[in-house]
């Protein structure tokens, strides 16, 4: 399995930390609205189609397509010298196709538009843990 | 009564656009905002509104007040955010004294983009923002990164090419090579596009924009009032904003779709006109496919056709749609959207020199179109004369 470098910590807020402590758990989920069905993502407590408050966390594959990806030479910041150039991916999730998530890349080949993702969830340097794909052909 | 033709900008004002200014920001506002006055042959006495945006970068407005001796302004507006809302502050100014609250506005941008807060995040925290936590552990945190991503949706999607987004930044070199302000004034061939570094893949060195220290300032009043001062009025025929989504919405699935396309009916509808009628176009510019994207939202070309419409030279200074006449800023600098107002009402003058697009009578202006905050901005300008 290729590297996916992960250089920082995410700092969750207080609608997001049920996501990042799901995660960490080894667990991907997503919130359904309880009452019209919808899936959202990034947490938050309203559902944006019909402003109700109630909601479940759901575990989800996370599995989708590549919608696009950028490969970063340049070093934006110190800690990232030592790792250029790297691939972050940008996926459309299957189960709702607004759902659109960046993450990591776990291959050494360049992504391609569309392809199937399978979703992997990876271990961070100071324990965090956050959503990567993969090509499922792979 | 309709905003459209109500309010015009009397005068412009800039600083010389460096890497390193080697002053404030309050000092880059003041010589600008002094410029704009002294070209609408107003006194600082005049200004009754002030409104600028910031993202934590740029001198308090209120500070600025107090240093230029405008005891009590009556309107102003101290907007965060970025190139998005550059346009929109504009809007805003044109409706405070159409509602009769303010005379006179000054609408100004300060930033040393390059000497002390760089967008490309060197020598800065992360954005405050939710949707940072989702973004930084991968490394992906800078502007670079988000338009690149959209930009090579739009080329899979459309098969917009490399090459053509290097059409674009050599077309803006040509016009910089022909402005007395512009930071880069050596032409450019897509052979040294070609050549360039890669910045994030899509994007070469040459499809990102400069980092600039610089200021820019708008000084805004009433129609009637502009008829009697120093210059030809270029009236604000048009102004716009909206949109809102983003990526972090759950309402657009489209990425290679921006906010100009929410803003842009109502845009032409309050001016009267339509894509057609625009004679010269600044369009935000902070990276190549911004250009593209906003050619297909604004209307000048349908979708997915904007690299083909720029390679046939539709785009250039001798086209149909001549696109940053003052090489935008991928070759003029980067003043966060406020020098693209500055070039049109230029343009609109006639003062455009070396550079002028002959009978330019209607000119579109526009800001960052929606990639980051999800909102997008514009204004239809057009002379009096």
């Amino acid at each position: 399995m290729s590297e996916v470098f992960l250089p920082w910590a995410p700092t969750p807020d207080r609608d997001s930390q049920p996501w990042w402590d799901a995660l960490a758990a080894g667990e991907f989920q997503l919130q359904r609205c309880s009452d019209c069905a919808a899936l959202r993502w990034p947490a938050r407590a309203i559902c944006n189609r019909c402003r109700s408050f109630e909601c479940e966390w759901e575990r989800q594959d996370g599995a989708g397509t590549v919608a696009s990806w950028v490969r970063t030479h340049q070093a934006f910041a110190p800690a990232l010298r030592e790792v250029v150039p790297y691939r972050v991916v940008q996926v459309r999730l299957y189960v709702q196709d607004d759902l659109l998530l960046v993450g990591g890349w776990i291959s050494d080949r360049e992504p391609v538009f569309e392809e199937a993702v399978a979703l992997e969830i990876v271990e961070g340097a100071d324990g965090f843990r956050v959503p990567c794909w993969r090509g499922v052909r792979e | 009564m309709s905003l459209r033709d109500q309010v015009a900008i009397a005068g412009i004002g800039c600083t010389e656009y460096s890497k390193d200014s080697g002053v404030s920001t309050l000092t880059l506002a003041s010589r600008a905002i002094m410029a704009a006055l002294e070209d609408a042959g107003l006194d600082a006495d005049a200004v009754d509104g002030v409104a600028t945006f910031r993202v934590g970068d740029s001198v308090l407005p209120a500070v600025l007040t107090q240093a230029l001796g405008v005891r009590d302004p009556r309107w102003y507006l101290d907007q965060f955010g970025g190139g998005s809302v550059s346009h929109a502050i504009v809007g805003q100014a044109a409706l405070a004294i159409h509602a009769g609250i303010a005379d006179t506005v000054v609408c100004y941008r300060a930033l040393n983009a390059r000497s002390e807060f760089r967008m490309g995040g060197t020598g800065r925290p992360l954005v405050d923002a939710v949707e940072t936590q989702y973004q930084a552990p991968y490394g992906y945190f800078v502007p670079p990164q988000q338009f690149a991503m959209a930009a090579r949706a739009h080329m899979e999607k459309y098969g917009t090419t490399q090459e053509q987004l290097g059409r674009v930044a050599v077309q803006q070199r040509a016009n910089a090579v022909l402005n007395e302000r512009a930071m880069m004034r050596e032409p450019i061939s897509l052979d040294d596009y070609a050549a360039s570094r890669w910045v994030v893949e899509p994007f070469r060195l040459f499809d990102c924009c400069l980092e600039t220290d610089g200021a820019v300032a708008l000084v805004l009043t009433s129609a009637e009032r502009a008829r009697d001062l120093k210059k030809p009025p270029v009236l604000i025929s048009g102004a716009a904003w909206g949109g809102g989504q983003t990526l972090y919405s759950n309402q657009q699935p489209d990425t290679t779709r921006s906010a100009a396309a929410d803003v842009a009916p109502r845009l032409f509808e309050m001016a009267g006109v339509g894509p057609g009628d625009i004679d010269v176009a600044q369009l935000y510019d902070c990276f190549t496919y911004s250009v593209l994207v906003q050619l297909e939202d604004y209307g000048f070309c349908a979708k997915g056709e904007s690299g083909a419409f720029v390679a046939s030279g539709a785009t250039a200074r001798d086209g149909t749609l001549p696109v940053n006449t003052h090489g935008g800023f991928l070759s003029e600098g980067y003043v966060h959207g406020l020098n693209h107002v500055y070039e049109c009402v230029s343009q609109l003058r006639g003062e455009a020199g070396a550079r002028q697009v002959e009978g330019a009578r209607v000119g579109l202006s526009t800001a960052q179109p929606g990639y980051i905050a999800g909102n997008a901005s514009a204004l239809v300008l057009r002379s009096d004369a």
